[in-house]
């Protein structure tokens, strides 16, 4: 059972937070090459819908990490502080940036902040795969 | 949203099911974050919503029925 919630996991990680981190990258870039569009808005509509989605990510990393047992483990605690850090960024950051930037408002530090974010599930990946201080191997 | 809502329910119902009679632990540990998942984004989707009376949003909170609750008030 730990294998097809570890595989929901990893499943919903790629498919989910993959698309919200090029989209939200390609967000500030598009907006000044081309303004306010069909492309801006197809962006900002992935970063909505994937980011919501990727709510499974937590949720099935949660059932795994249950069923082993290292739900107390440094590296996992770790890891949960800094999703939950990256999904305040996104509701509460850079999705109503974007909205305010296709209302055609100036916004400040979009691709700064999605910077950081993409940055932080870098991190989350990386404490996934190395495990610091865990003894079920590399 | 009406995947969702619908989804959140019969998780949660298989859930109950399950926990009454034959206690099945795959089922348990599969439908159980299904169900979260599907309660999770029905409360994101709902509270997001901010043309909505304040009272239908806070209905998405209520476990299980929640969902479909705003459903109907919405329709």
């Amino acid at each position: 059972m730990t294998k097809l919630l570890l595989s929901l996991h990893v499943l919903a990680a790629i498919i989910a937070i993959g698309p919200v981190t090029v989209a939200a990258s390609m967000f500030p870039a598009v907006a000044r090459r081309s303004g306010v569009g069909e492309r801006l808005h197809l962006l900002h509509r992935i970063c909505r819908v994937y980011g919501v989605v990727g709510v499974a990510v937590p949720v099935f990393g949660l059932a795994t990490a249950n069923s082993l047992g290292v739900l107390g483990d440094a590296w996992l605690l770790t890891s949960m502080a800094l999703t939950a850090a990256a999904a305040l960024i996104l509701g509460l950051l850079i999705i109503p940036g974007q909205t305010r930037a296709l209302a055609g408002q100036t916004v400040t530090r979009l691709g700064m902040v999605t910077g950081v974010f993409n940055l932080l599930w870098a991190t989350v990946t990386v404490l996934m795969i190395v495990r610091p201080g865990s003894t079920t191997g590399a | 949203m009406r995947a969702a809502a619908w989804v959140e329910l019969v998780s949660l119902s298989i859930l109950l099911i399950n926990m009454y009679t034959v206690h099945i632990d795959a089922i348990t540990s599969t439908c159980g974050p299904v169900h979260g998942c599907a309660y999770l984004i029905v409360v994101i989707l709902t509270l997001n919503r901010t043309t909505l009376p304040v009272r239908t949003r806070l209905l998405a909170l209520i476990p299980g029925v929640g969902g479909v609750l705003v459903l109907r008030r919405i329709s």
